[in-house]
């Protein structure tokens, strides 16, 4: 199961341009790669389908309750060279380990009983597939948004902290263009860069998304 | 023509000209009123945030962490006065990365931003509390945000050795996102030079609220419960 997250939403508006809200192109984008995902045999659901703004933990929850699903948050930023585009993991996969005698100082939470994930740190478990799947995603990218960075980045993306599932976020630059109409003229290569990343990163991870 | 339609085009004239002459004016005050308040955020800077001297301040290089593309940051050795006192330093590098980039497109925190206070804790996390403008002046995006924060970390974790973690805060409160989309709920790892993580590598690591830095042991597919509304990380807008 693809999970598409068209981020923000309702009193969210996201990023904001000249007449532009990140929630309403994200939400137009997002319908236009789920078409052309289910046209290539996937199944997905799609964390808010109209102006609403599910919590993160509902949008996390909707991952989590699947089996083998790949989660996918799509932004528009507010800076950044126009028609370009960036895949995200969640940072904790780039996080060295602390040094040897680093304090931590919040320690004092109880451990979960065993067998259970702590919500907040759920994507933890998930850090190498979603780094695979952000750099499969980015290649991609690279290739159908010129001047696109060649290797995804680590963030620390708050839409995707709770998700136990791969995941990625994808940022597309930005709400500053002049004309509507060349942001949302990238929903096709976006949607055909985002079927061939998955399609990429199934090939490395067989337990990928159905 | 009939005398009627040359009058109509002559008050039609005479109105297009009167509305060029107005917008010209508007134009220019509307320019001097960007000026006059871009000069007035300056100064309610220096009034928020002095430069902060102490005794035993010495000049040095700093390695401050401007941006060098949208994208990506850079150190540059900047030489400063800084304080032996870990606290006043780094008030003095959070004052000098918000008060000085080279260019205005090397700017990563809003300028006006005000470092409120500055703490750190006995095991080397460091609380930086900012004024309400590093949250709604930073621009909503996900690499914008992140290079806010990484600004912030990497300069402070290359010139206060004792620092080992960053919290930040908005008004004193913990706050879900900086500005829609980067997590603020955690603490940030720092890496002083001579420690494992590589300068301009990768950002800071983000450790969940509550906990270390450490990844979990495996465990089951699904995740334990979401946190109850009242908790922070119900907050979903900014």
């Amino acid at each position: 199961m693809i999970v598409l997250d068209p981020a923000h939403g309702g009193a969210d508006p996201g990023a904001r341009g000249e007449g532009l809200l990140e929630k309403d192109i994200v939400l137009e984008m997002a319908r236009t790669v789920r078409a052309e995902l289910e046209r290539q045999g996937y199944r997905v659901v799609m964390t808010r389908n109209d102006d609403s703004n599910p919590s993160y933990d509902e949008r996390a929850a909707m991952a989590n309750a699947y089996r083998d699903s790949i989660f996918i948050t799509l932004h528009i930023s507010s800076t950044g060279q126009p028609g370009t585009a960036r895949a995200y993991f969640d940072q904790a996969a780039a996080a060295a380990p602390p040094a040897p005698g680093a304090a931590t100082p919040n320690v004092a939470s109880p451990a979960p009983p065993p067998g259970l994930l702590p919500w907040d740190q759920a994507q933890q478990t998930e850090s190498d597939a979603s780094r695979k799947l952000a750099d499969a995603i980015q290649a991609h990218l690279a290739q159908l948004f010129p001047g696109s960075a060649g290797a995804a980045a680590p963030a620390a993306v708050r839409g995707l902290r709770s998700v136990a599932a791969p995941a990625a976020a994808i940022e597309i630059a930005s709400v500053s263009v002049p004309k509507p109409e060349s942001l949302t003229a990238l929903a096709a290569p976006l949607a055909t860069a985002l079927v061939r990343g998955i399609a990429a990163f199934r090939a490395v991870d067989p337990n990928g998304a159905k | 023509m009939s005398r009627n339609l040359k009058l109509a085009l002559g008050i039609l004239a005479v109105a297009v000209l009167i509305g060029a002459v107005s917008f010209g004016k508007m134009h220019r005050r509307m320019a001097r009123l960007g000026e006059t308040q871009s000069s007035e955020n300056r100064a309610r800077q220096e009034v928020l945030t002095p430069p902060i001297t102490t005794p035993t301040d010495t000049v040095v290089k700093a390695k401050i962490f401007w941006a060098a593309a949208p994208d990506q940051l850079a150190p540059v050795e900047t030489e400063l006065p800084l304080s032996a006192d870990p606290v006043q330093r780094a008030r003095q590098l959070v004052h000098a990365l918000i008060a000085s980039p080279p260019t205005p497109a090397q700017r990563t925190i809003p300028a006006d931003a005000a470092l409120l206070g500055f703490y750190i804790l006995p095991d080397g996390t460091a609380v930086a509390d900012f004024s309400d403008p590093l949250a709604s002046e930073t621009p909503s995006g996900i690499m914008s945000e992140q290079m806010a924060v990484n600004s912030l970390a990497r300069t402070l974790e290359n010139n206060v050795a004792t620092l080992r973690r960053l919290k930040i805060l908005i008004h004193g409160q913990e706050v879900d996102t900086l500005s829609g989309n980067v997590d603020l709920t955690g603490i940030f790892d720092l890496h002083p030079p001579g420690q494992p993580a590589a300068l301009g590598a990768a950002p800071p690591a983000l450790s969940a609220p509550g906990t270390s830095a450490t990844p979990p042991s495996p465990a089951a597919k699904l995740p334990a419960a979401p946190p109850s509304p009242a908790g922070s990380s119900a907050r979903t807008s900014h």
